[in-house]
């Protein structure tokens, strides 16, 4: 009898202890009560994490490269082809030198807005459904991570900083529920809301994107990059982030949302980057890779199909006036007077103000 | 002293592994080795020996550090989860930690929704808790199989060499 009251105490006073801890931490978070208790914690587990990831490496390895064995054997095939198409095409790009030099000049502007990137390796990686979705990575305070920077891989926006250790950092990603990010449409001026979607995105990670005006045309394929933060904190502006997939249209809604998958293939996060400077412009759509050869044509086919009429129009208004045109590809998808046409329009602008300028340099 | 620094050190292995090894190569399909770990160890010990596992076992499991929810939130689900295991686990052990490893991921995401964490819905409980719950199962055994040849054997060590360890396990024993 005693035992058991002695018990009973024993497991009354752990809980309550437990639920102390989730006041204080819910309420002031982790200030100067928790935070050295965080910070200690992340310096012991870190080091090991480091150890134990470096010496289990082996076996992920092992373990990756048979789950990657049949896509291998697809990609040999696809990249002996693309070697030889590559061959030919490096002859006639010799040709293209002087022109590329002209390019190159013009893109040094974009490259004016760099990012300052810390290269990090993942660590450990948490995820349950609901609560979290983060990473550990091996730069911390020491390499200039702070808490609310971007990280970034090759591909794409990763997420944010949330906790930074001496020799460490908690990444929160993308896919977490709780992460939500500022992200605008490519080639114009429409932003919404990026957020994840954590379990309910299913396999490929995907995320939802809200825009806020419901009115614009949400095409399918469409690429999203971030939109940036006040001050470039936590989200530096100009970051691919996904391509959108599928529309959710609700008649009558205030916000359009749409499903995107992401850039980044959160499954096999490796090599992460923090932005430890933001671009000092907003690099806008110059990030982004090229655009895919098959999406590509389908999509200029299409251009050629609805602009048809467009170009009719415009014909006229350009002979007139030659540079209206290219101002008004300057000033991407603005909403005007030919709101109804809008779907077309951001995607055929950029080419006809690309056609303007080759005119100009010709 | 020393059975409890070992279940320490078992934890503490079990935390690591879990976030740099388990979760990395299995992505969704991860079983909770440390929630098996800690309710093991729970039912092989008793109601109050569980209880004290499980919130050290739990507040560590809340300061590994890619960490983004509130911390106590283990702490509490494991300090109860283990007083109540190791009450009823100590003739069944491995149907015990069964049923609590299949209770378990929907009581942290309640108590995560109870904290307000946008993500808990019930489209994604109804995915991911039996998902979840039939990885832990899957891994269950083996845990249990493994920790539980340890504890015998160094229970009947600890009997046959001193009498303090061996007259605290049979007073635990004779509480239940």
């Amino acid at each position: 009898m005693r035992d058991t009251r002695r018990a009973r105490l024993a497991v009354g006073l752990l809980l309550a202890a437990a639920l102390v801890l989730i006041t204080v931490d819910h309420r002031v978070g982790s200030g100067p009560v928790l935070g050295p208790v965080h910070d200690m914690a992340s310096g012991i587990f870190s080091k090991a994490e480091q150890v134990s990831a470096t010496v289990t490496k082996p076996v992920r390895d092992f373990v990756g490269m048979l789950r990657a064995a049949p896509e291998a054997e697809r990609t040999i095939a696809a990249l002996r082809k693309e070697n030889a198409k590559l061959r030919t095409e490096v002859a006639s790009l010799q040709l293209d030198g002087t022109r590329a030099a002209k390019l190159d000049r013009m893109l040094g502007l974009a490259g004016l807005g760099r990012y300052r990137v810390v290269p990090a390796q993942v660590l450990a990686r948490r995820d349950f459904p609901g609560f979290e979705d983060a990473v550990e990575i091996d730069a911390g305070a020491n390499d200039g991570v702070r808490p609310d920077m971007t990280v970034l891989t090759g591909d794409g926006l990763v997420g944010r900083v949330v906790r930074a250790a001496a020799d460490s950092a908690t990444v929160a990603l993308l896919t977490d529920p709780a992460i939500s990010a500022g992200a605008r449409l490519e080639g114009g001026n429409q932003i919404g809301v990026v957020s994840g979607l954590g379990e309910a995105g299913g396999g490929e990670n995907l995320i939802k994107f809200r825009l806020l005006d419901s009115t614009v045309p949400l095409p399918p394929g469409g690429r999203i990059v971030s939109f940036g933060s006040q001050r470039s904190k936590p989200y530096v502006p100009g970051v691919p982030i996904g391509v959108i997939q599928r529309v959710e249209s609700l008649p009558g809604d205030l916000t359009k949302i749409a499903y995107a998958k992401p850039f980044t293939d959160f499954s096999s996060l490796d090599v992460v980057g923090v932005v430890v400077q933001a671009p000092k412009r907003d690099p806008r759509d110059s990030v982004l890779p090229p655009v895919p050869q098959q999406a590509k044509q389908a999509r200029e086919r299409a251009d050629k199909r609805a602009g048809r009429d467009d170009e009719a129009a415009d014909e006229s208004r350009a002979q007139a006036e030659p540079w209206a045109q290219m101002e008004e590809g300057r000033a991407g998808a603005a909403p005007g007077n030919r709101r109804p046409r809008a779907r077309e329009a951001p995607r055929r602008r950029p080419a006809a103000a690309g056609a303007a300028r080759s005119d100009g340099r010709n | 002293m020393l059975r409890n620094l070992s279940a320490a050190l078992i934890i503490f292995a079990a935390l690591v592994l879990q976030v740099s090894l388990v979760n990395r190569l299995l992505g969704a399909y991860a079983p909770d080795f440390v929630l098996l770990t800690i309710l093991t160890l729970a039912a092989l010990r008793g109601p109050t020996a569980g209880a004290v596992i499980g919130f050290c076992g739990g507040l560590a499991y809340d300061l590994l550090p890619p960490a983004s929810h509130t911390l106590g939130q283990y702490a509490l689900l494991l300090c109860a989860l283990g007083f109540v295991v190791g009450r009823f686990g100590e003739n069944a052990p491995m149907l015990t930690v069964a049923v609590f490893a299949v209770i378990a991921p929907g009581l942290a995401a309640g108590i995560g929704a109870l904290l307000g964490n946008p993500g808990v819905t019930w489209t994604v409980l109804s995915s991911a808790w039996p998902r979840a719950a039939l990885c832990d199962l899957v891994a269950a055994p083996a845990v249990v199989w493994l920790l539980s040849g340890r504890y015998r054997l160094r229970r009947r060590g600890g009997r046959s060499g001193s009498t303090g360890m061996g007259r605290t396990t049979s007073w635990g024993r004779g509480m239940a």
